[in-house]
């Protein structure tokens, strides 16, 4: 018997025929090769058939169609000889400042394969400590704005460098007066340049040369006061992070005033609920602003009241009786912290009123700040506007008295003064105008030349923005057009120079040999690595002096403040789509400004609630005989009686070419255009408003009067208040905070089970579990992002960050509401209830009334919510989704897959936070976008992060994590043979974020910051009773403030419990 | 031959003979149609277009054109899905269910009841289609091997249970009603003097000859394809309840959606029934197949459904009290009065109200009545979808995203526009195909018709 089976392929093998034999060996039968094939002498018989040709002639015009049809091959062109420090995809960043006549930070850019594309502050070198604001993230937009000019202009024409210099030569030489009119330089570099300029042209007796700065915003009554009160025009070095108690008066110093993105780093590091001391902020105001929002107590106050409240301070600190007015409760608040506080405590005031000021520095004098909290030694240059030298040069050009030569470097004076109109009419008597500007603004138009000045990214520069600290701004990529430094235009009309052309040394020669002279032992090339440089300063020995006090503002029955969103501060930046679509931080409108006022106070005359199809009333305020109108946004917490206006917008009412993003814009596309056939600019200018006198005036007596009419409001919230959920924001009060367990601050939600006696007990959230759960837990990395609501001031640095970071699409006004904004993080903002005890706590659960808890309160506390995607473990939106393009990571992370999306949009529906970002067109090329999206302009779409996909129309998108970064950092560390370590990773928003609220890392690794922030007593992640167990986690916002009312909530009703 | 107590109502009026039946059935196929028929089908056809010219300028444009935002993702788009799908659940059961219980007052209706059925899911189907970013995708949904790797559909999305749910649902309707229609198309054949509707009759009529195998087969079938029916007109509703019931949205996140849709959909489908036949009837001289009996038997149904839907109402209002849930309390808070609360009170007075009218006799025979009902139905029945899906998501969570809904002239145009459609359908199936069952309603003629009925004869048999 045989042992094994025998195996056969086919019924051949079996039976072994002849024919298997034969070919057993072959394993392909018939084979042939070419060369028997082609010399087979019957092959050229064969012949194709007329058919089989007409098929094969079809097929071949098909095929060549179907290829032509394909996109046109871009080459790309690789480096001939590669740069030294440019690698293709690894970014290259360079430690630079910022400096555009208001804000000043150090910052660090990105740039890509020579294109700068990201700006963050810089946390290691700099006074600023990495403080930053939108404004300073977005201007890397704007070096790619195709409306800059490229090319100098002579008379509106286009002209070279060598004419425009030859003819301004010309000009300076044959000229009796020459005057200089610049915003406030803090560069020693031009500073040089300048007084070489005026030594030279003064030196042949009497005086030609004036130079005088000119902000559009002014703080010169800080410096008035300071010369009254001290006998020097200084503004003091500030330190919030030294200061127990804060007392502001209008002063927004976390978003606008003065030096935010130092004040905010400071101020951030003191609001930390768990450090030995936490400040304490008193605030007066009149319209709501970001600071006031933060402030732990806030009194409504008529601007008129500023000067009351600080002479009430005054008298009260001194022992003295006063009268006080509505604010008595808060200011008494602020007197008592005062008072046990002297020498850490600070008193700011917003106002440009010179008495004020004076008021101001005899509070803080009396409270021993100078010299503890205020440095008078180091002192802050910017803002040195002179504000009564440029008012008779207006009024003198206005008269037709101006120079014979007016050069105007870094100001738009047609447009921020209050006498703009005459001064433009003015201009055209001077012989020569010149102005040194990035574009053909309201200004440059009407100038003789037009010099256009490089972008900050291209130019080379120094800046001294406190006496301590030399800084270096320097060149991130080569001029895009034939601009040029304006140091360079000085020294070449001055004649110590010749043009450089675009790879011109001018500027960095000269400014180097203003470091040499500055710091002859100083390195410029580590200055250069690093941005700046600490300076020897020399004690001055000031010493506060009381000084009659200057006059206060008037009272009337209605006032007007003129006040800046921190988006677009004094209105350079409208031509920025990013800052123009930034909600403000308070109102959460984009693309307008408009007339706020109290809605307690517009109920009957005004509509309070808006939505995308309901807009605002219009309403017609008149200031000093201007009028104009606007719609009326209702705002709680502005003070009673008062009104407030932005700054900063209706620019380029002429229709100059100062960006496309500038104007309104139409439903289907296209440029809005006003019935004389102009661009519409987007909102109204009231700089026209702003009254003169010793100083310069933002804030007036006004009268409102309705205006038949309603105005379409694109706002990215239209709900108000948090209806008394408390699992969303949570705040407490500190004291709630030391004095008492968790439950009592964040108490954590509790469901009923059986236990194992088949009793009811209960027990938290995390314990149920609807599936078998993700192993999370000690599996490679988790990443996670905690965000702490105490220190988040709301600034929207982040937003605009992410914006940058992630080519996050514009998609303007029209889009913006109907709620169809990209943003991929927001920040929600909540106005507490009279319901509520607190933002999210409701006062009587049983009676609780949900139409009164959709209004906000009078003056209400405000919490501001940083939301992006919480890349949850149980994410509602992964299941729904029908081709599974958003899945988890194994690394924690929620992902969208844009190219497998089809566009259902049920994952955004079931999203419990509404994350998700749906691309309702295709915004990268279609029409309507065309004026506001960069990514459809050729040169705009250079700022695209080239590690980020442009989304095509129909796809879902949301935040990822920055998981570009998470890649790299990834990398990074494997490169280096070594894990990542707690630290590497870091998102565009926890770079921004100027107070360190927001904490980047991975949850795996017990060490990391992440996983100790989740583990804190502060610690909670939002509607954790969804179940959805999101990767994200908030702290709980503690308020240094007295709540006797959530005290009693929290503590005493639970202890009786 | 199945005798009928003679009290009850003959199903059949006056003295119609088996050749009346027929003649009465093939008349308007083989007459010229009435004037009336070609300024109705020209204006559905007109609407019909304009939607489907609103259609394109959606795709070709983007889902932008609609009033959804961050915040409602669905709106009219999906009301007007579970709203067609709704209406399209009457044939099925009338067919199927009905059949399986042997209710021989089907049989006037059946056959349009299908139709509708059938044309109401073809409009049901085009929105899921068009309501996707990237239609040229969208084949994706099904799980057909492919190129992308081991890239499969996720079996978990009630939206892929969706694309099954609905596609067998109209293929099985579908079947059936063609099934059913093959002997009253060879009748029509048989009877066809022209040439060209001859040969397309006979194509369709797939050489039915009528014998007795063919007759019994058709039983068969019939009886196979309703068992076969029947759980899918539980199935489809249920199913489309899930994309609410398994999220996690208050107001969406609802275990008594499954049942409550269902009874909704029956209660859509017989108003939208009683609509398209009282006309019909009228416009096509049926009285005596269709008449206020069978009427009334709709309007029962009418009735019995929309009461279940009422108590459904509120138990999910009673539930969200009783849960204790913020979130689900406030979400029918809002409903009842919030922004919207117009849309919710419209829908509980047309839903919840007007089939409670039922229970007077002489409301529920009354025709005028029943018509105008059988609209009020329907406008409620459409309240009811938009009022869970955008009542829901505008207000969910999370305060600062809440937003409101308002459609944009494209919703409205898609909508009016797939009515238009519908409309352009019915009426073609109305002139070119057999209305009423003819044959079926033969099998009753004897039985249930009143001549019959009232001879003398008819009660010697018992």
């Amino acid at each position: 018997m045989e042992m094994s089976k025998k195996y056969w392929k086919g019924i051949d093998e079996l039976k072994q025929t002849p024919e298997f034999i034969k070919h057993k060996e072959q394993e392909f039968v018939n084979q042939q090769t070419v060369e028997e094939f082609l010399a087979d002498e019957n092959l050229a018989e064969s012949s194709t058939a007329r058919r089989d040709f007409l098929k094969f002639l079809g097929f071949s015009v098909a095929a060549a169609t179907l290829a032509a049809c394909e996109a046109p091959v871009t080459k790309v062109v690789p480096y001939g000889v590669k740069p030294e420090n440019v690698t293709p995809g690894m970014p290259t960043w360079y430690a630079s400042t910022y400096y555009d006549g208001s804000s000043y930070a150090s910052i660090m850019v990105k740039t890509r394969e020579g294109r700068p594309i990201f700006i963050k502050g810089n946390k290691d070198f700099g006074f600023t400590k990495g403080g930053t604001n939108p404004q300073i993230i977005a201007s890397v937009l704007g070096l790619y704005d195709s409306a800059r000019l490229a090319h100098p202009l002579a008379k509106g024409q286009k002209a070279s460098w060598s004419t425009v210099d030859a003819g301004i030569a010309a000009a300076i030489a044959g000229a009796k007066k020459v005057t200089l009119l610049s915003n406030t330089i803090i560069s020693p570099s031009l500073k040089r340049a300048i007084s070489q300029m005026a030594s030279n042209m003064n030196g042949e007796g009497g005086v030609k040369f004036e130079h005088i700065q000119y902000d559009a915003i002014s703080y010169a009554a800080m410096r008035e006061a300071n010369l009254l009160n001290f006998g020097s025009r200084i503004i003091p070095s500030y330190d919030f992070s030294k200061a127990k108690t804060i007392v502001s008066i209008g002063a927004d110093f976390l978003s606008t005033w003065l030096l935010p993105t130092e004040f905010a780093v400071q101020y951030g590091s003191r609001r930390n609920p768990e450090a030995d001391w936490m400040s304490k902020h008193y605030h007066f105001e009149s319209v709501l602003t970001v600071t006031g929002s933060n402030a732990d107590a806030r009194g409504m106050i008529k601007p008129s009241e500023e000067a009351d409240v600080l002479n009430y301070m005054i008298k009260r600190m001194n022992g003295e009786a006063a009268t006080a007015g509505s604010w008595k409760d808060v200011a008494e608040r602020a007197i008592s912290a005062l008072k046990v506080s002297k020498g850490e405590s600070i008193v700011v005031a917003g106002s440009n009123n010179i008495g004020i000021q004076q008021l101001a520095n005899q509070l803080n004098n009396l409270l021993g700040a100078y010299g503890t909290t205020l440095d008078l030694n180091n002192t802050i240059e910017l803002h040195q506007s002179e504000d009564a030298k440029t008012q008779t040069l207006a009024s003198n050009v206005a008269a037709g008295n101006g120079p014979d030569v007016l050069i105007m470097m870094g100001v738009n004076p047609v447009y921020s003064l209050p006498n703009g109109a005459a001064f433009a009419k003015g201009l055209s008597k001077i012989g020569t105008t010149i102005a040194i500007s990035g574009f053909e603004d309201e200004t440059a138009s009407l100038c003789t030349y037009v010099c256009p000045e490089h972008h900050q990214l291209e130019n080379w520069a120094d800046y001294r923005a406190k006496t301590n600290e030399y800084a270096i701004g320097q060149p991130t990529i080569r001029p895009l057009h034939n601009t040029s430094s304006a140091l360079e235009s000085l020294l070449v009309w001055n004649g110590t120079a010749q043009r450089g052309g675009a790879d011109s040394a001018v500027a960095y020669d000269y400014i180097k040999a203003t470091f040499a002279a500055m710091n002859p032992s100083g390195d410029f090339n580590y200055l250069t690595h690093n941005s700046c440089t600490t300076l020897d300063i020399e004690s001055n020995a000031l010493a506060f002096s009381a000084a009659p006090i200057k006059q206060l503002p008037k009272s009337a029955d209605t006032e007007v403040v003129f006040y800046q969103k921190s988006a677009i501060g004094n209105g350079q930046f409208a031509n920025n789509p990013w800052l123009q679509e930034m909600p403000d931080p308070v109102t959460k409108v984009t693309w307008d400004n408009y007339i706020t006022m109290n809605p307690v106070e517009m109920e009957g005359t005004y509509a309070t609630t808006y939505d995308q199809e309901h807009g605002l009333n219009l309403a017609t305020v008149s200031v000093n005989g201007k009028s104009l109108t606007l719609p009326v946004y209702p705002l709680p917490g502005q003070a009673p009686k008062t009104i407030g206006i932005a700054l900063g917008y209706g620019r380029g009412a002429n229709g100059e070419k100062i960006g496309k993003a500038a104007f309104q814009t139409k439903e289907y596309g296209g440029h809005a255009k006003t019935e004389d056939g102009k661009l519409t600019p987007i909102g109204a200018n009231v700089f026209g408003l702003v009254s003169t006198g010793a100083t310069f005036l933002y804030s007036a007596a006004a009268k409102i009067t309705p205006t038949e009419g309603t105005y379409p409001i694109a706002a990215t919230q239209i709900h108000h208040t948090v209806m008394g959920r408390d699992s969303i924001v949570r705040e407490t009060t500190l004291s709630i905070f030391k004095n008492h367990d968790k439950d009592a601050f964040n108490e954590g939600h509790k469901l009923q089970k059986l236990d194992k006696h088949g009793e009811h007990v209960e027990a938290p959230v995390s314990e149920f579990d609807l599936w078998a759960a993700h192993p999370v837990e000690k599996i490679g990395h988790r990443w996670g992002i905690s965000i702490d609501l105490s220190s988040c001031i709301g600034c929207g640095s982040c937003l605009i960050a992410c914006q940058s970071e992630n080519n996050v699409p514009v998609v303007g006004k029209d889009e913006v509401r109907r709620g169809r904004e990209m943003h991929w993080l927001r920040i929600d903002r909540y106005f507490a209830s009279d319901e509520e005890a607190a933002v999210g706590v409701k006062k009587d659960k049983e009676n609780f009334n949900y139409d009164n808890a959709e209004k906000a309160a009078l003056n209400p506390s405000v919490v501001h919510m940083p939301l992006m995607c919480h890349h949850c473990n149980h994410a509602p939106c992964e299941t729904v989704c029908p081709v599974a393009a958003t899945t988890h990571s194994n690394e924690g992370l929620n992902q969208m897959t844009y190219n497998r999306c089809i566009g259902t949009r049920y994952c955004a529906n079931n999203c419990p936070y509404k994350v998700r970002r749906f691309n309702w067109f295709n915004y990268p090329s279609y029409k309507k976008f065309t004026e506001i999206n960069p990514a459809q302009d050729d040169l705009g779409r250079m700022v695209l992060n080239p590690d980020v996909t442009v989304r095509t129309r129909g796809v879902m998108e949301k935040c990822s994590l920055c998981v570009q970064r998470i890649q790299a950092t990834k990398l990074v560390a494997k490169k280096e043979a070594r894990t990542v370590n707690d630290g590497d990773l870091t998102t565009a928003c926890s770079d921004a974020c100027p107070t360190e609220a927001i904490v980047v890392g991975d949850w795996n690794d017990l060490k990391s910051m992440i996983r100790e922030k989740s583990e804190s007593t502060r610690a909670y992640q939002a509607l954790e009773e969804v179940g959805v167990k999101p990767n994200v986690w908030y702290q709980v916002k503690v308020r240094n403030e007295e709540n006797a009312v959530l005290e009693h909530i929290k503590v005493s009703a639970h202890q009786q419990h | 031959m199945q005798k009928e107590a003679a009290i009850r109502e003959p199903l059949i009026l006056g003295h119609k003979t088996y050749h009346d039946v027929t003649e009465d059935v093939c008349r308007p196929i083989e007459d010229k149609a009435p004037k009336m028929w070609y300024i109705l089908f020209g204006i559905a056809l007109v609407i019909g277009l304009y939607g489907v010219g609103s259609i394109m300028y959606l795709l070709g444009t983007g889902v932008g054109v609609w009033g959804l935002n961050k915040t409602i993702g669905w709106a009219w788009d999906i009301t007007n899905f579970v709203w067609w799908v709704g209406i399209g659940h009457a044939g099925t059961l009338i067919s199927a269910v009905l059949l399986l219980f042997r209710q021989k007052w089907r049989m006037a209706i059946n056959r349009s009841a299908e139709a509708m059925t059938i044309f109401a899911v073809f409009m049901a189907g085009t929105f899921p289609l068009i309501h996707m970013g990237r239609l040229w995708v969208g084949y994706w949904v099904m799980p057909i091997p492919n190129q992308f790797g081991s890239l499969w559909v996720n079996f978990n999305s009630p939206l892929l249970w969706d694309v099954f749910a609905i596609s067998t649902y109209l293929s099985v309707s579908l079947v059936f009603w063609y099934i059913g229609l093959i002997p009253d198309f060879a009748t029509i054949r048989d009877r066809a003097k022209k040439p060209l509707s001859k040969k397309m009759y006979s194509i369709l009529s797939f050489g039915w000859s009528g014998r007795a195998k063919h007759w019994n087969r058709f039983e068969l079938v019939s009886l196979v394809l309703a068992g076969l029916a029947t759980p899918l007109v539980f199935s489809v509703h249920s199913i489309v309840s899930f994309d609410f019931a398994t999220s996690v949205i208050p107001g969406w996140h609802t275990t008594i959606f499954p049942p409550y849709f269902v009874a909704g959909a029956v209660f859509s489908g017989f108003a939208m029934v009683q609509t398209l036949l009282l006309v019909m009837r009228k416009a096509m001289a049926l009285e005596a197949y269709i008449h206020t009996k069978h009427v009334e038997y709709m309007n029962i149904v009418i009735m019995v459904t929309g009461s279940i839907v009422g108590t459904a109402y509120i138990t999910e209002l009673f539930i969200s009290w009783y849960s204790g849930v913020e979130y689900e309390s406030y979400a029918f808070l809002n409903r009842a009065t919030g922004p919207y609360w117009w849309a919710y009170w419209s829908m509980m007075t047309c839903n919840v109200i007007s089939p409670q009218l039922m229970w007077i006799r002489r409301l529920r025979r009354s025709l005028l009545f029943t018509f105008f009902i059988s609209i009020v139905v329907n406008i409620g029945m459409w309240f009811e979808r938009y009022v869970i899906i955008v009542t829901s998501i505008h207000r969910d969570y999370v305060p600062a995203a809440w937003s409101m809904h308002f459609p944009s002239h494209i919703d409205i145009a898609v909508y009016i526009g797939t009515i238009g459609l519908f409309f352009v359908f019915f009426l073609l199936f109305a002139r070119f195909f057999p209305v009423l069952a003819l044959n079926e309603v033969k099998s009753i003629l004897k039985g249930s018709g009143q001549s019959y009925k009232e001879s003398p004869d008819y009660h010697k048999h018992h």
